[in-house]
């Protein structure tokens, strides 16, 4: 795969370090889908990329993005003494997966606002998929959004690493992203930026897919499509289960 | 070993949840109970999601009162025609829990609803083994007699109408009583994945005066049919019955209850009845503190299908 992307670099033409020359970036990841089986404890992921008028002032950030899904977000309020959910927001479309890996620590790379403004990084990213929830909210739904992402850290699922990104000799990098063992199914996006003077010169995406596989895929898609068959199928296997050991321990 | 549990979405230990099946197995096994109002708990506490846990109990308890059923069915010990009924009470009581427990979901308070069941429950029924078997130790201390012998007449039961006869426990009893004692029981095991056995017993031998032979074998006959009936409503309807994690229950289950029926006949009853009460009035304890406590993150993230991030 390193050899692919080299030989892509050499196609373009041999990489100079000239300032003048546009930069561009090419990346891929070590896999193209990955698959969670009864033993899926997580995964780490490897991203090679290479690019053409590197210098040594520019920085590189990688960001893998999953599947959006929508949450419902509950603040606890206390009521007779027990700690009941209220105050329900709403929200659409939230990377259920959103890791970031960078060759310098990021707040060294660009500016807040030009993050945001590029979506850049987790702030930045669920502020703008939270902006139809804003628009309809009658509270501030900063705690809320402070919330999602505390979520999606406790479960490694929101994953920042300074440094994570490796810069090799030759315009080459390397950045190695970890899937935690709860990963969420579905596509994601790998999306690499090239900074320069604070501001994505150049960008380039790639695509992953994670899914079900083997006996998890078969029980979930089983679950999820016949609901009602797998229920009954469920029955039927406890019932052989209880009648096994009926055969094996009442039988005088 | 971790085994990533398809439906309930979390990496586990194998071990672990076989252990814990041997663990419950073992207790219900020695003191005749179903134990699912044990792992259900047991199992919140090891991250599963609770409404998971719930229905994928309720499967669990299907393989264990199976075979204690079919046990009783050959010796017939069970009295087919109550069973009957009380399945009918049962039926409703599951429809309409596992239609309570989608609502709850939806609106996000499932997970807290479960909780407040467990504590009322737990505590109650804790509370009174706890009382019985403290009873039952100074009873024999002091070398005094069982209580036993003073049935009272039935009283306001035996004025409901819609009378029917139960020629097995030589009964002639109304059928609204079997019907609500069903449908409470039917309810319990669609909102807490528990067979229901622990209410049931009691209340067929202190108010249906049921022949306590017939008992177990008809509540069992009983749990069975009402938890298949939610299994298949919950997978259907809830999407929540987690089959792996059902049968690395049962399998420990199914080993443990062995074990634990032999060691039954061997070991003082009193004191262990004590034991089992003081767990459960810890796990209730437990989950109540975890009610009142201060959480550590005031918000919860839950997916829009109502079930925890």
């Amino acid at each position: 795969m390193i050899g692919a992307l080299l030989l892509s670099l050499l196609v373009q033409g041999q990489p100079t370090l000239l300032a003048n020359e546009p930069p561009s970036i090419v990346a891929a990841l070590t896999h193209e889908t990955v698959e969670i089986r009864e033993d899926f404890s997580g995964q780490e992921l490897v991203l090679y990329g290479a690019t053409r008028g590197l210098t040594i002032q520019d920085e590189i950030v990688v960001v893998l993005r999953g599947p959006g899904q929508d949450l419902r977000v509950m603040e606890k309020q206390r009521t007779f003494g027990i700690w009941v959910n209220s105050a329900p927001l709403e929200f659409e479309d939230i990377p259920s997966y959103y890791a970031i890996a960078t060759s310098l620590p990021l707040e060294d790379i660009a500016t807040a606002e030009s993050l945001a403004g590029s979506g850049i990084g987790l702030p930045a990213t669920l502020a703008i998929r939270a902006a139809p929830t804003a628009a309809r909210a009658d509270r501030d739904i900063r705690p809320y959004l402070d919330a999602i992402a505390r979520a999606g850290r406790r479960d490694d699922l929101y994953a920042e690493a300074q440094r994570g990104v490796e810069i090799l000799d030759g315009g080459l990098f390397r950045a190695s992203i970890s899937l935690p063992p709860l990963t969420p199914v579905g596509n994601y996006v790998a999306e690499v930026y090239l900074f320069r003077d604070g501001r994505a010169v150049a960008s380039r995406s790639a695509s992953l897919r994670v899914e079900k596989a083997g006996l998890e895929r078969f029980v979930f898609q089983f679950a999820h499509t016949a609901p009602w068959l797998y229920g009954l199928f469920c029955v039927v296997l406890a019932v052989l289960a209880g009648y096994i050991a009926y055969l094996a321990f009442n039988r005088r | 070993m971790q085994v990533y549990l398809p439906i309930a979405e979390i990496s586990v230990d194998v071990f672990l949840l076989l252990g814990l099946g041997t663990f419950v197995g073992f207790l219900s096994g020695m003191f005749g109970v179903g134990g699912g109002f044990l792992m259900t708990p047991l199992l919140f506490f090891i991250g599963i999601p609770p409404a998971v846990a719930v229905s994928t109990q309720a499967n669990q308890i299907v393989a264990s009162s199976a075979s204690g059923a079919l046990a009783h069915w050959k010796r017939k010990t069970l009295d087919l025609k109550m069973g009957l009924l009380l399945l009918a009470g049962g039926s409703i009581g599951s429809i309409l829990g596992v239609q309570l427990f989608a609502y709850l979901r939806s609106l996000g308070q499932i997970d807290l609803f479960i909780s407040l069941s467990y504590v009322g429950f737990l505590g109650v029924i804790g509370g009174l083994m706890f009382l019985e078997s403290v009873r039952a130790i100074l009873q024999r201390r002091s070398g005094g007699k069982g209580v036993g012998g003073n049935r009272r007449k039935r009283g306001w039961i035996d004025r409901l109408p819609f009378k029917m006869r139960f020629p097995q426990s030589g009964l002639y009893i109304s059928v609204i009583p079997p019907l609500a004692i069903g449908l409470l029981v039917g309810t319990l095991a669609a909102i807490m994945g528990v067979g229901g056995g622990f209410v049931m017993v009691p209340a067929m031998i202190y108010i249906l005066r049921m022949p306590t032979n017939v008992v177990v074998g008809t509540s069992l006959f009983q749990i069975l049919f009402v938890t298949a009936l939610t299994t298949v409503l919950q997978a259907g309807q809830n999407q929540t019955v987690d089959v792996v994690l059902a049968m690395l229950l049962i399998v420990g289950g199914v080993i443990g209850a062995q074990f634990g029926a032999r060691a039954g006949r061997h070991i003082k009853a009193e004191e262990l009845r004590a034991l089992l009460a003081f767990m459960v009035v810890a796990v209730c304890l437990k989950l109540g503190w975890d009610l009142v406590v201060t959480p550590a993150d005031l918000f919860e993230v839950l997916a829009q299908d109502g079930s925890a991030h």
